[in-house]
């Protein structure tokens, strides 16, 4: 009896398992084989494959521009080829350049900005430029364009907008007797001194950011149109305004006012989402994270970052990515075509960012496509505020500062250095460490 | 006859050698010629100096401290492990415990879940505003929200706990397996002349297990060594790199901040090979009792 019992079980997992594996090894090869057969057939055909990560966010912008592409050339196909995240489209690049066959990568990438110096400079095989499409650049916040800028080259055709927004919750601030421009325009110390106010009155932080990958001193240096790099160095602990901004932040997360969450799900889901912060300071994709409380709807409101010495406006950006032709594009004129007509502010821009905006969210860097109508509604989410237009305008004023390849890498260590200021270590001494450490990554 | 069953062996052997050979052998030789290197992957060229990426090892601070998360998490995570895993094995192998199967399952359990799950459930238990917190909070034990993950004594606290639930049992298996190849008529011979459970513990259990202990170590050391995921997913290394290990930091100069330095990280991962190596050596030599 427990033999046959045994055999019986033994069988039904089997059989589940190879249903399982079916299955899997289906769609498996289906996603492999996708760029392949596309590689082929755009070799004289009207296809093109591309690579992209997020199906609320910037799939929905690669099907407007298909179809906003078709109406010229009725023939056009886009293969949108989902992947994961982000990183699996570094690390397809990374393995399809190392191995020298690029065969394996669709025509075009979606790619982060902060990646794409690094990745051209280690691997130039892997890219085609956009050098010749029918695009006129000055259309585009110039900040958005330093990064695809390589050599004076043209690579990326800009999708989606990274300018950093502060949103605060307006009934909050109420509460406290401050209205959104009592926090425009002003200095960090007064606003840790709001802050503190509001924390003592209704229990909520004024800010909060995932620790682990901490974004606050780099968007609060663009802000004052600063960098932490000098000639391609590191540049920490000469850096005045480096200083003051950390001091800013660990006072702030002293008083309870900034909170440094340990992860980026901590960061969405409890801090933001959970009602601890009445602020949120970030690149504007944080928007559909913020929006996802429908109960607040109607209580926030955006402006710019505060400065150090106040009195001006703050404008950064964070995060963001640009559509890439990669090397293995046969068919490199119809691409620029397409990156041209659509995302590149030709005559399919406005249909294709109006859909963009509509579906996915995406806003745009191009400053003509933002002129239109639906830009320019008024979002009741954020109190009937036209804040798509306001972001694009705000874009457009980002200052370009100093970027480096080791981005990521800087943020870790500064990141480190917060955490052990915070633990009672010097904050020179601190920064000495990161500088050194970040030297040395470099191999300087 | 014998010839040919011989060579039937040889066929079979091939077979495994073959991709062996392909799928790890020529991947470390590959990994060796790597780590002399420098330059991005499309396009590496020799070191100059030759051990320029093992030279630089000794001035990376980063390294070093995650070497000493490494081993702090081995020196006190693997002898408190084994342990338990063989306390608990003897207290399992008693015939007279009523559901010892069920024991067994419950003790076993945590090993089939997936190591990225468990780390990400862990995560959520000792967040912020997490179940763990709001537990203690409730019976009273705290006033204040404690910051687990965001203290580096806390939050290897939670590391090295979280690896002694999820591996314990892992462990237990092989003691429990150990135990079952001893003849019980030694324990029930040694409860006669009036030994209690502790006696036949120390003096029955522990030297007749004295191979499978050694294996044990072993796999635990080098596990340990290795450990990946639960740096990556429950801590994210943080706060400041105090609970990353080497892996970890290997997998961050390869693909993970976007350096892709993999000369340097072969470098490291062949110091990671040689330090399992030496610990192994010396835990055969002083498991070994032939002189």
């Amino acid at each position: 009896m427990k033999k046959i019992l045994a055999l019986v079980l033994a069988l039904a997992m089997c059989a589940a398992l190879l249903a399982g594996c079916g299955s899997g090894s289906g769609s498996g090869s289906d996603s492999g084989t996708t760029p392949d057969s596309s590689g082929d057939s755009s070799g004289g055909g009207s296809t093109l494959s591309v690579y992209a990560w997020d199906a609320n966010f910037n799939i929905p912008a690669l099907q407007a521009a298909e179809k906003a592409f078709q109406k010229v050339n009725p023939d056009f196909k886009l293969e949108i080829v989902q992947q994961s995240g982000s990183s699996d489209v570094e690390q397809a690049v990374t393995l399809a350049a190392s191995s020298g066959d690029l065969s394996t990568l669709p025509d075009i990438v979606l790619f982060q900005d902060h990646y794409i110096q690094k990745y051209v400079s280690d691997y130039p095989n892997a890219w085609q430029s956009l050098e010749g499409a029918d695009i006129n650049w000055d259309d585009f916040g110039a900040e958005k364009l330093s990064y695809s800028t390589i050599d004076g080259v043209h690579y990326g055709a800009p999708v989606d907008n990274g300018t950093a927004i502060f949103a605060y919750r307006t009934d909050i601030l109420e509460q406290c007797g401050y209205s959104i421009d009592d926090v425009t325009r002003i200095s960090w110390d007064r606003w840790l001194e709001i802050a503190r106010d509001v924390k003592e009155k209704t229990g909520m932080a004024l800010l909060s950011m995932d620790h682990s990958g901490d974004d606050l001193p780099y968007m609060m240096m663009q802000a004052e149109g600063l960098s932490q790099w000098s000639d391609g160095k590191p540049d920490f602990v000469e850096n005045e305004a480096l200083k003051k901004i950390i001091e800013v932040i660990v006072q702030g997360a002293k008083d309870g006012t900034i909170i440094l969450a340990n992860s980026w799900s901590e960061y969405t889901d409890q801090t933001i989402q959970g009602d601890q912060v009445a602020g949120v300071m970030n690149g504007n994709w944080i928007i559909p994270t913020i929006e996802q409380v429908t109960a607040n709807s109607g209580k926030w409101a955006l402006t710019t970052l505060p400065t150090l010495d106040g009195g001006k406006d703050g404008y950064a950006a964070n995060g963001g990515s640009s559509l890439y032709i990669t090397g293995n594009c046969k068919n490199v004129d119809l691409a620029r075509e397409f990156l041209a007509y659509t995302f590149g502010g030709g005559e399919g821009a406005i249909e294709t960012y109006d859909a963009a905006l509509r579906d996915g969210g995406v806003i745009t860097t191009c400053i003509s496509a933002g002129k239109s109508g639906v830009y320019q509604e008024g979002v009741d989410f954020f109190g009937g505020q036209a804040i798509y237009a306001d972001i694009v305008a705000m874009g457009a004023s980002v200052p370009v500062v100093e970027q480096s390849d080791y981005h990521y890498v800087a943020r870790t260590y500064i990141g480190n250095a917060i955490t052990n200021i915070q633990n009672g270590s010097e904050l020179v001494s601190e920064l000495q460490t990161a500088q050194d450490q970040v030297s040395f990554e470099m191999g300087l | 006859m014998i010839e040919k069953r011989n060579r039937w062996g040889w066929r079979f052997l091939i077979l495994a050698t073959a991709m062996i050979t392909v799928f790890s052998f020529y991947p470390m030789v590959s990994a060796l010629l790597t780590s002399f290197k420098t330059g991005s992957s499309a396009n590496m060229k020799a070191a100059d100096p030759i051990i320029y990426n093992y030279a630089r090892l000794f001035k990376d601070k980063m390294f070093r401290t995650t070497l000493v998360n490494t081993f702090l998490y081995l020196v006190i995570q693997v002898p408190v492990m084994l342990v338990l895993a063989i306390l608990l094995a003897q207290l399992l192998n008693n015939r007279h415990l009523k559901f010892r199967g069920l024991f067994r399952t419950c003790i076993f359990l945590p090993c089939a879940i997936s190591l990225v799950s468990y780390a990400l459930i862990f995560r959520s238990l000792f967040a912020t505003q997490g179940l763990v917190n709001s537990v203690l909070m409730g019976l009273g034990f705290i006033k204040e929200n404690i910051n687990w993950l965001g203290q580096t004594g806390t939050a290897r606290g939670v590391v090295i706990f979280a690896l002694i639930w999820r591996w314990t049992g892992y462990n237990m298996v092989f003691y429990l397996a150990g135990l079952q190849n001893l003849d019980y008529s030694m324990y029930e011979a040694a409860m006669m002349d009036g030994a209690n459970g502790w006696d036949t513990f120390w003096h029955i259990t522990v030297p007749q297990l004295r191979p499978v202990i050694v294996m044990t170590f072993i796999m635990s050391i080098n596990g340990t060594l290795q450990l990946f995921d639960e740096s990556v997913n429950l801590t994210n290394g943080g706060p400041a790199g105090t609970t990353m290990t080497m892996s970890h930091y290997i997998y961050n100069n390869a693909f993970g901040t976007g350096v892709a330095n993999f000369g340097y990280a072969s470098a490291m991962s062949f110091i990671v090979f040689i330090l399992v190596g030496i610990l192994a050596i010396i835990n055969l030599k002083v498991g070994d009792t032939r002189d």
